[in-house]
């Protein structure tokens, strides 16, 4: 990534440098200086694309972003389950494991859907959200641990927000591929416009959440991240609950205990890779002992 | 699963587990504060507080806690959970705050919603997914840094692995 934002610096500034000596005269010395002006817009842009491309937003764009998101996972799920007991077990085991994720300092929340299907959630900024159905399946901390884990290193590892930052990265070098094929003088026009407008942040943010804040849920509740962010999501996961204290094998434990329900496949971690090629992934961990019975 | 299958398994996980931070690697602390002790203990004294980002180098290491070095005088023991193996993001305004659990109180765990988020809830007509969430960041506020330590403490997790166990103690 230090490579390719190098490239476009060189470029913008060679571009910059050569104008001078192609145009002599004072009015020609304005249009050069509006051209290196544009140099640095380029720049500027280039550093954009690589902000963007690796998912490195700023803590603010990512707790907006993150709340915009919650809001639609809540949304889509009919809602929280507001039980009070619950959800203070799912913080203190989920903020347990925060604390000594990558992320520690991040403002994180577990939140319970009130649906029966089976499956979990992470939205940037450190929401991580598990449906009633799968709650319930998570007799124990450690198999808990073992869920809540997953989602920490998907927000850990910035997974959609990288993905986000890919499209931005496209749109970005679209713009700026126009605005060099066209007339400068235009272009310039254009880019001290659309200055004014992100001055006014308003408008510009609302468009951005807009675009994004649907394709980041769309992604996380429909489609879901690719097998192979899954299965390092499972992995960096597991080393996170042992790292906390809890039993290794608690994400299998879970695993096994869905695979032993046989229920409808479309609501069993709909949004992940099968059962049996995430358990294949996994280490052979024994599973965790039950909760003691009185 | 048979007894003899699982023995293989279990020291597979455990040279993994260890590997990220082996002797003479480096490691990063990851907090705004973070103390070297001067025993591989929770509750031993600090030796020496690091700012984000300090680059650690790992003389030994036993069981969940390294021994380590900073530059100058700087050494001490940390619990593994407490460093990353990859340099942290210095710049990150978050990662600043103290984590403490004097200086993390519930009021700071409730901030509100992004005006911005608020007003994309009101654009989508989200009104009740915002009650819920508020709801959400209300009951999270009740669950404090101290009270993450306690459960810590009480399942003997985190840096209290290993800790003699305290209720046990007091019974007896």
């Amino acid at each position: 990534m230090k490579a390719f934002r190098m490239i476009l610096v060189l470029a913008a500034l060679g571009a910059a440098v050569s104008l001078p000596a192609q145009f002599g005269g004072l009015n020609k010395l304005g249009e050069a200086l509006d051209k290196a002006k544009k140099g640095l817009d380029a720049v500027k842009e280039g550093q954009q694309v690589a902000k963007g491309a690796s998912g490195q937003f700023s803590d603010e764009e990512e707790q907006v972003m993150g709340d915009s998101v919650a809001l639609e996972v809540i949304a889509r799920f009919g809602g929280l389950w507001r039980d009070a007991e619950a959800t203070r077990r799912v913080n203190l085991v989920g903020n347990a494991l925060a604390r000594y994720s990558e992320r520690p300092a991040l403002e994180w929340r577990f939140g319970l859907l009130d649906s029966d299907s089976v499956n979990a959630f992470s939205a940037p900024g450190g929401y991580v959200f598990i449906t009633r159905g799968l709650y319930e399946l998570a007799a124990t901390d450690d198999a808990l641990a073992g869920i809540l884990a997953h989602e920490i290193a998907h927000i850990s590892n910035r997974h959609a927000l990288k993905i986000v930052g890919r499209g931005e990265a496209l749109s970005i070098i679209g713009r700026h591929a126009t605005a060099r094929s066209g007339d400068l003088r235009e272009a310039q026009a254009k880019v001290d416009q659309a200055r004014a407008e992100a001055a006014q942040v308003s408008p510009e943010l609302a468009k951005f959440l807009d675009v994004n804040v649907g394709k980041v849920a769309d992604l996380i509740l429909s489609k879901g991240f690719d097998a192979k962010t899954e299965y390092s999501a499972d992995r960096d996961g597991r080393e996170l609950a042992v790292t906390t204290g809890f039993a290794p094998g608690g994400l299998r434990a879970v695993l096994v205990a869905l695979q032993a329900k046989k229920g409808d496949p479309r609501k069993l971690f709909p949004t992940h890779p099968s059962l049996a090629n995430r358990l294949k992934q996994l280490p052979n961990d024994p599973v965790p002992p039950g909760p003691e019975k009185d | 699963m048979k007894p003899i299958r699982l023995v293989p398994l279990l020291l597979g996980s455990l040279a993994l587990a260890s590997a990220a931070h082996a002797p003479g690697s480096f490691a990063f602390t990851k907090r705004a504060d973070t103390a070297l002790l001067a025993e591989p203990a929770p509750l031993a004294a600090p030796t020496v507080r690091l700012k984000l980002g300090t680059k650690l180098k790992i003389v030994e290491v036993r069981g969940p806690w390294l021994r380590a070095s900073g530059d100058g005088d700087a050494a001490g023991w940390i619990f593994k959970g407490n460093v990353s193996a990859t340099e942290p993001d210095t710049e990150s305004s978050l990662a600043q705050v103290p984590l403490d659990a004097s200086a993390t109180s519930a009021t700071a765990a409730a901030r509100p919603l992004a005006p911005a988020a608020a007003e994309y809830g009101a654009r989508r007509n989200l009104a009740k997914a915002q009650e819920d969430l508020a709801w959400l960041v209300a009951e999270g506020a009740t669950v404090s840094a101290a009270d993450v330590t306690a459960y810590l403490e009480a399942n003997r997790k985190g840096e209290f692995q290993g800790a003699p166990d305290a209720a046990k103690e007091e019974a007896q």
